[in-house]
């Protein structure tokens, strides 16, 4: 509890360095801040010209069916991934000034989360454009799917960023476990393309509801199913929970691995 | 915790664990099980010690004792191995300056930034956002990214974030090196300010007279383990006496090692002798028809020694050989400090001794009553020659010795004096 105050204390620093990632990532280039909508819309042209032209689906409109998939799922690898270096990559701070060390994987989890929405932004503008139509009820619940997911994401984060200062490896091999989970999650197919037999394994993956609630939400224009998202806020607090007690564990020993 | 206490340290030790050759990648860690080995060094064997709230307190030590450490189990960048260490109330680190700026933001940005690492919420840092900028001097260039600052500008930026977060216990380490010496005298001050104002200070530092300036209290670590801990004033004497002792150990080594050296440069400038030139070496020179073959200087009680306190005396011995009779020889001494200034120099003629011829091998002894000589290294040149001028022996640098003092006192040498009033 004392800890949480603390965290609650640092809160400014948190708003500093998500704001600094944010402003400094496109720092320098010509195009500043404009990339970070500049982005999704290249990859969902590319998207659009690979699986309507090259290779062409039975979904209708499946850009977009593989975008309001393919935006929340790279937020999620990315903080898996990505926030498995935050220590290291704060390495100088880390090892010389005190500061509650769930900072650095929190700031760096809301900073692509806060990417994540500015995607979103360029999302509704594209269904918008496409005639797909809205459900603006469906849509009150996206706030609920997305916290889920930054549960989740969150405590993945803990989990890899303190595993990491121990074992650098895991960085590599992360990209590799990321790419297969992307694969075992209904992100470029829907779940009824996948055998009846495999189906509880996709299930039993944490990501999977919350994919489905975005599609769902966006693209079926639907209430997504509430036993699903209830599942999945569980799974969330669950991995948020591990990723805390492992965390705990093992930061006291930052200073000295580093 | 007690309630006057700000730091409570109960029996802390702490151990790393320093591997041969580590390996941190799963490669390493499998195939080359071997080199996981390790040693457990202990850098703190338990020390214990309380500080009450609005003390100021000094942590000293030769490198490697283990005060950083502590300093960084205080900051809790690190956990002690075994013991407790409590704090109550917030703590701020002069231990790594400007963290976390960024080189593309603006000098205010990164006000922000750096303070939010302090735990400094937005409100507070609006609060005060004005003393930073003012005690920084920093106004006209504020709006510009850090990357453009000259380095001195950057640290002064920094420390004023750091000195002006006002909190409880404010631990610091070597950092009153910062900026000219105007901005030094102006952080010493703020120091003594924030002192006053009852927080707690901890400073690791070399510097005696910093530590002495600003606390009310030393502690001495050596080895791991708290060796004294009291006034500086009592504290301080029998600290520079010990370190005094280690220097003298370590002189004494070196210039064993440089005798060794030149030694057998002698043994080969002989053959060059033989040879009729000597001309290379430029440290030594004359016609060798006497040789200065060692050089001691003693302490009081008789015995080699090459550092001494300033105000003690020194007597210089020196064996010569010789090769042919020197007719009205002359025995001089140089003192040069590092700068390659001369502090002193004399001979027997300028000291109108009576005039007298070398023979046969023997030893000649000069005894300095009192070397009054400030704290630094010196050069000793000693020379024979001959009345008309010849130089039979020049040896520069013949000997190195170290002055060390427990006064502050500066300059070349300390002139005895009394103030009155």
């Amino acid at each position: 509890m004392k800890h949480l105050k603390e965290l609650y204390d640092y809160r400014e620093m948190i708003y500093s360095l998500v704001r600094q990632d944010l402003r400094g990532r496109y720092k320098g280039s010509v195009l500043g801040f404009l990339w970070t909508f500049i982005n999704p819309l290249l990859q969902l042209a590319v998207y659009t010209f690979v699986f309507s032209i090259v290779m062409p689906n039975n979904i209708e409109k499946f850009y977009l069916y593989l975008f309001v998939g393919l935006v929340p799922w790279l937020f999620f690898s990315g903080s898996m991934t990505g926030g498995a270096a935050c220590i290291m990559a704060q390495k100088d701070m880390v090892k010389k000034i005190y500061f509650p060390r769930e900072v650095m994987p929190i700031s760096y989890v809301t900073s692509g989360f806060v990417n994540m929405l500015f995607s979103f932004i360029v999302i509704f503008v594209v269904i918008l454009f496409s005639g797909i139509g809205v459900n603006p009820l469906a849509w009150l619940c996206l706030p609920i799917v997305m916290i889920v997911e930054y549960i989740m994401a969150l405590g993945g984060a803990m989990v890899t960023s303190a595993l990491t200062v121990y074992f650098r490896d895991l960085e590599y091999i992360l990209g590799i476990v990321t790419m297969a989970w992307m694969y075992l999650t209904p992100v470029v197919y829907s779940i009824d393309m996948v055998p009846e037999r495999l189906r509880p394994l996709l299930n039993f993956n944490p990501m999977t509801p919350v994919i489905n609630a975005y599609r769902e939400i966006l693209y079926y224009k639907q209430f997504p199913e509430l036993r699903n998202l209830a599942w999945a806020f569980v799974l969330g607090l669950i991995v948020l929970a591990i990723g805390i007690l492992v965390f705990n564990k093992l930061q006291k020993g930052f200073a000295e691995e580093l | 915790m007690d309630k006057g206490n700000a730091i409570e340290v109960k029996d802390v030790k702490k151990k790393f664990r320093v591997y041969f050759d580590k390996g941190n990648q799963l490669k390493e860690r499998l195939l080359f099980r071997s080199r996981n080995r390790y040693e457990d060094r202990w850098v703190l064997n338990g020390i214990s010690f309380n500080v009450k709230k609005g003390e100021a307190v000094g942590l000293i030590g030769h490198n490697g004792c283990g005060k950083s450490t502590t300093l960084k189990l205080l900051t809790r960048i690190m956990y002690p191995t075994e013991g407790t260490i409590e704090l109550s109330g917030r703590v701020s680190s002069l231990i790594e300056l400007g963290a976390g700026f960024h080189p593309d933001m603006s000098g205010r940005e990164n006000i922000y930034t750096n303070a939010s690492i302090f735990g400094l919420t937005k409100k507070e840092i609006d609060e005060r956002m004005d003393d930073i900028v003012e005690f920084s001097e920093m106004e006209q260039f504020l709006d510009n990214p850090v990357r453009t600052y000259s380095s001195g500008m950057y640290m002064r930026l920094a420390f004023s974030v750091a000195i002006n977060v006002n909190a409880d216990i404010l631990l610091i380490d070597e950092i009153l090196a910062v900026g000219d010496i105007n901005f030094q005298a102006k952080c010493f001050n703020k120091l003594k300010e924030i002192k006053a104002q009852g927080t707690t200070i901890v400073i690791v530092s070399h510097s005696l007279g910093q530590i002495e300036q600003i606390c009310d209290r030393t502690i001495w670590i050596d080895g791991g383990k708290i060796k004294a801990d009291g006034k500086p004033r009592d504290v301080h004497p029998e600290y520079m006496d010990f370190m005094g002792q280690k220097r003298q150990v370590i002189a004494e080594k070196e210039n064993a090692r440089k005798e060794e050296k030149s030694g057998k440069k002698a043994g080969e400038r002989g053959e060059d002798a033989e040879s009729g030139e000597s001309g290379e070496d430029k440290k030594r020179w004359g016609n060798g028809h006497a040789r200065i073959n060692k050089v001691r200087l003693l302490d009081e009680q008789g015995k080699s020694q090459s550092a001494f306190a300033t105000g003690s005396p020194i007597t210089i011995e020196m064996d010569y050989s010789v090769r042919q009779k020197v007719e009205d020889a002359v025995f001089g001494i140089g003192i040069f400090n590092q700068n390659g200034q001369q502090v002193y120099g004399t001979n027997t003629r300028i000291d109108q001794m009576d005039e007298f011829a070398l023979e046969k091998d023997g030893t000649m002894s000069v005894h300095l009553d009192q070397v009054n000589l400030l704290p630094g290294i010196y050069l000793l040149d000693i020379a024979i020659e001959s009345q008309v001028g010849v130089p039979v022996d020049y040896f520069r640098e013949a000997y190195t010795f170290e002055m060390y003092s427990q006064i502050g006192d500066v300059g070349i040498v300390r002139l005895n004096h009394q103030w009155k009033i």
